[in-house]
C-alpha cells in the first residue's frame, strides 16, 4: 500500500473506487490519510496515547465496516465525526457520564462555508463584513483584523496583544463565527 | 475597501500535510505558511481538534511512530481481510466444481445405462 502513488486522487475519487469493485486497498489508502488528525481528535478527548492509538484503530475497524454498508459523501465531516463519537462513547464508559454524542442525522456533511456567500454579490457581502465587525467586541475585532487582514499568526498576535494563544484561537474562532451570524443578518434584513 | 475582509468568511480548501502540520507543532515553519495553518484551524473543528490533541503529545517525535504503527495495524488486517474473502472464494468455487463433474458423471451414468438398455432390446429381437 503505498499512498504516494496515489496522491493525486482525491477522497471522492478513492470512494468512487471502493463503491465500484468494494476492494478495501481503496479505504485503506483514503483512512491512512487521516491517522495523524485522527490520532490528534483521539488524543484531544481521551489525554492517553494508548488510548487514543488504540481508538483510531477501532475507529477504522468501524468506518470499514459502515461504508461497506452505506454511501458516504462528505468523507472528512463523516471520519471526524465517528472519531468523535468513539471517543465520547468511550469517556462516557470511563466515567459513567452521558456526554453529548453528534447525531448523525442533525450532523452537516457538507464543507463549511457562508451559503450565502454563492448568491449575493460580492459587493453586498463586503459591506456587510465592514458593517459586522465593529459589532464584534474589541478582542475578537482586534484578533480577527490581525488574523485575516494583516495576515499575523496566532503567535504574532499573541506578542502584540499580550492576550494568551489559547485566548488568541479563542478570540479568532469565535469573531469569525459570530461575524457569519451578524454578516447573514444584515443581508437578511436588506432583502 | 478590503477585499481581505471576504477571506473571513471563506472556507480554506487547501489540506495540510502531515509534515507541514509536525513542522508546525516544532514551530519551524515560516511566518506565512504558520498563518496558512492557523487559517485552517480557524476553518475546521476537525484540524483544531487534531491539533490541540497533538499538542499534547508528550514527545512530538512518537507522533509519526504511531502514525506508522497504526497504519501497519490497518494494512495487516486489511490483508486479513482480503485473504478470509479469497478463501470464502475458494470454498465457493470448490463446491461449483465439484457440482459439475457431480452432474457429468449422472449424464455419462444415464448415457452408458441407456446404451446398455438398447443393446439388451436388439439382443431380444
Amino acid at each position: 500500500m503505498n499512498p504516494d502513488r496515489y496522491q493525486h486522487l482525491s477522497d471522492t475519487t478513492l470512494l468512487e473506487n471502493f463503491y465500484a469493485d468494494k476492494d478495501n486497498h481503496w479505504l485503506g489508502l483514503l483512512l491512512q490519510r487521516y491517522t495523524m488528525l485522527l490520532f490528534g481528535v483521539c488524543m484531544k478527548y481521551l489525554k492517553n496515547e494508548d488510548d487514543a492509538k488504540d481508538s483510531v484503530q477501532q475507529v477504522f475497524l468501524k468506518a470499514i465496516a459502515e461504508l461497506h454498508k452505506y454511501k458516504v459523501e462528505y468523507f472528512k465531516s463523516w471520519i471526524y465525526m465517528v472519531a468523535k463519537n468513539h471517543c465520547l462513547m468511550r469517556l462516557r464508559d470511563r466515567h459513567g457520564k452521558t456526554p453529548a454524542v453528534l447525531n448523525e442525522e442533525t450532523m452537516v456533511f457538507k464543507e463549511e462555508g457562508l451559503s450565502v456567500q454563492a448568491h449575493i454579490d460580492k459587493d453586498r457581502v463586503l459591506d456587510a463584513v465592514t458593517l459586522a465587525i465593529e459589532e464584534l467586541s474589541t478582542a475578537q475585532k482586534q484578533c480577527v483584523t490581525l488574523f485575516y487582514l494583516e495576515k499575523k499568526s496566532y503567535t504574532q498576535i499573541a506578542d502584540v496583544t499580550g492576550f494568551t494563544m489559547m485566548q488568541v484561537k479563542s478570540y479568532i474562532q469565535n469573531g469569525k463565527r459570530n461575524l457569519k451570524i451578524v454578516v447573514e443578518r444584515i443581508i437578511k434584513s436588506h432583502e | 475597501m478590503n477585499k481581505d475582509l471576504l477571506n473571513i468568511l471563506s472556507t480554506s480548501s487547501k489540506d495540510i500535510d502531515n509534515q507541514q502540520l509536525m513542522d508546525y507543532l516544532a514551530g519551524k515553519l515560516p511566518e506565512d505558511e504558520q498563518h496558512q495553518v492557523e487559517m485552517q484551524l480557524a476553518d475546521s473543528d476537525f484540524m483544531k481538534d487534531a491539533v490541540e490533541g497533538l499538542e499534547n503529545v508528550h514527545d512530538k517525535k512518537d507522533i509519526h511512530f504511531y502514525v506508522e504503527q497504526i497504519n501497519r495495524d490497518l494494512h495487516k488486517k486489511l490483508q486479513q481481510k482480503k485473504q478470509k474473502r479469497q478463501r470464502r472464494k475458494l470454498v465457493q468455487q470448490r463446491w461449483v466444481y465439484a457440482a459439475i463433474i457431480l452432474i457429468l458423471a449422472l449424464i455419462i451414468a444415464a448415457w452408458l445405462m441407456i446404451v446398455k438398455y438398447q443393446g439388451l432390446k436388439h439382443g431380444r429381437v
